[in-house]
Parts: C-alpha cells; structure tokens; sequence
C-alpha cells in the first residue's frame, strides 16, 4: 500500500514539474509576416533588459523575461504560425479595398522624375480617377547623400514638384497632403552619404 | 507618527481618486468620434466601454479606450480609419489607448495595449507617413512598428 502512495506521489510530482515545464515554453512571441504592399517592414521589440530589431518575414522574435533582452530573431514554420495564430489572421479584414502605393523616383539631387517614373504619373491619374479619390498624400525622401537641412529642403521641393504636377492634371488642391522626410526615412537603409537611387523618391498614397 | 501615516495614506488615495477624475473627464471629452469599426466577428466577443459591455457585431464602431475582448473560440476583426488591420483571436484582450489620424492637421498616433491572447495587426496609412508613431504596448515588451504584418502571442498574466 505504502509503496502505491510513493508511486502516486512521483506521478503527482512528475505531472506538477511538466506542467510547469509547458508553461515556460509558452512565451510572448512576436513574428513578423510578409508585408501585404511588398514593402520590407521593421519592427522593434523592446524589454526592460533591452531591445531587438525584426526586419525578416518569417523570422519570430521571444521573450523569455521580461528583464531580459527579447531573444534575438529566428526563423518560425509556418505550421507553428498558422497553429498559434490561425484564428487570429482568418479574422483579419480583407485589404483589397485599402489605398494604393505608387513611388515616383528622381534623378540626384533634383526635382526631375526618371524616364519610369513619368510614365508612372499616368497611373497614378488614372487610380485617382477610378477610385474617386479625395485623399491623396504626396511623401517627399531623398537618399542620404548630403545634410540633413539640406535633404529636407529637397524632399519638400520633390513633393511639392509632384503635388503640382497632380494640380495641373486636374486634382483639387484640398484632396492632396504634402509632407516630407528629407534623409530621414530611406525605403533601403545605407550608409550616411551612399548615393541610394532606390531612396530618391515620393511617395504618392491614393485611398 | 501613526496619525501621521494615515493622514499620507489619506492625503494618497485623495490623490488616486482625483487623477481618475481628471483622466475621466479627459477621456469624456475625447470619445465622441468613431476610430475604428468591427468587420469581422466569430464566436464569442465583445467591446468594453465606460465600463459597459457591449456585444460586438459587424459595423459596431469603436471610440478610443475601449478595450476589445474575445472567449474561447471567438476572434474579432476591426478596420481603423487610417486603414490598419487588427484582429484577435480566442481568449485575448486588448485595450486602444489612443488613435489618432488626423492629416490635416498633422496628427498621428496609435497606441494600444496588447494583455493576453494572440492579435494580427497589418499597419495601415499612418505607418507610411508617420513610421515612428505606432506603437503596441505588452506586459513584457513595447513593440515599435515601421509599416508592416506581424502577428504576436501574449501570455498575460
């Protein structure tokens, strides 16, 4: 009899250590996805210990303590994602109705659009158009080529160039919002002073 | 010297009492305008407003603060007004701090509170054009998003 209660006991204990065991396993995740407008995305966790960035789809960030910093990212299967987060994103609105992203790119250090991008402002028409829009929002960068004072001069002048391009296409002037980032919002992260033709750009959000 | 604590202790929970106050008439004053709407619900969920439990269903519109609850086997999708895709799965609770879209006058923030379960979350018009003013709060972590899809689990407490 007494040896039945020792063995309940260590079953007892057994089922009490690995219960805790599965506790500890099931940590605050963060994962992140494949950016819907193809746009590479960054996200950055940070702990009472520390912060780490996520710049990979596909890549999962945890938090082990919170005192801690976040353990660094490492790829997560995409059975495991669709099995701890299948409700959750089966529940995500649809995005096909959202706005609509159209980047315009510009010679160095001017406000001359390149022979693609001409064709591009076209496009951009035609989506205003279709989708009678009255919420457009022009977006001035440069690459990080220069001072910082100076890039912001020239992302204004590159936003304010495709603002009135729009105007003396027909847009209303009160559907459209200009700002500018100058050097400061690069699409491909360099080096200070790397000429980026990629980062010359407006950016035109029609929803 | 114990009168003395208890007049601190006093003079403390006045304090606590009228901070809540304040918040609570600021709050008030903010609610009024729609931030969000409910466009996806499954099983069981629920918005929490002023205290108040509401049963969420497609169309419901969402006020700053309110908090955004699921139970087994619910999950819940909203749409915010700057196009940000959120959604919850089973046994999660989420609160929504702030929402702030605002072009004309330059204004923008986002800031919620994640407190357990799962969420999936596709940044919408103010990651593109203010990338450093999203920002989702856990108990363990305060996570900054730049334009982009990412899901995360939550524990809780």
């Amino acid at each position: 009899m007494r040896q039945w209660r020792k063995v309940l006991f260590i079953w007892i204990l057994f089922f009490l250590l690995s219960g805790c065991g599965a506790h500890r396993v099931k940590r605050d995740l963060i994962v992140l996805l494949p950016d819907p407008d193809g746009k590479g995305g960054v996200i950055t966790v940070t702990t009472q210990g520390g912060s780490e960035t996520l710049d990979k789809s596909g890549y999962a960030i945890e938090i082990k303590d919170p005192n801690q910093p976040p353990i660094a990212p490492q790829p997560i299967e995409e059975k495991e994602i669709t099995g701890i987060f299948g409700p959750a994103l089966s529940t995500l609105p649809d995005p096909a109705s959202r706005f609509v992203l159209i980047i315009l790119h510009f010679e160095r250090d001017t406000t001359k659009l390149t022979h693609e991008s001409k064709g591009s402002l076209a496009e951009i028409l035609r989506t205003i158009k279709s989708r009678r829009s009255n919420e457009i929002y022009v977006v001035g960068h440069t690459d990080l080529v220069g001072k910082e004072a100076y890039n912001a001069g020239l992302s204004s002048r590159r936003a304010n160039h495709v603002r009135n391009l729009l105007v003396s296409n027909g847009i209303k002037p009160n559907t459209l919002f200009v700002s500018f980032y100058g050097k400061a919002r690069p699409l491909v992260p360099t080096q200070d002073e790397v000429p980026e033709p990629r980062n010359r750009r407006v950016e035109v959000i029609v929803r | 010297m114990n009168g003395n604590g208890l007049m601190r202790l006093f003079l403390f929970l006045l304090m606590i009492l009228f901070s809540f106050s304040i918040t609570g008439e600021a709050t008030f004053a903010d609610t009024s305008p729609t931030i969000a709407t409910v466009q996806k619900v499954s099983g069981m969920a629920t918005v929490v407003r002023q205290g108040r439990t509401i049963s969420a269903q497609i169309g419901l519109e969402l006020y700053q603060n309110d908090t955004l609850r699921t139970g087994p086997g619910g999950s819940i999708g909203v749409v915010f007004n700057d196009d940000t895709l959120l959604s919850l799965g089973p046994e999660s609770m989420l609160v929504i701090d702030e929402f702030v879209f605002a072009p004309r006058q330059g204004k923008f923030s986002i800031a919620i509170r994640m407190l357990k379960g799962t969420v999936a979350y596709v940044s919408g018009l103010i990651s593109k054009l203010a990338p450093e003013s999203a920002h989702i709060e856990t108990p363990t972590a305060s996570i900054g998003i730049r334009g982009t899809k990412f899901v995360a689990r939550v524990e809780g407490d």
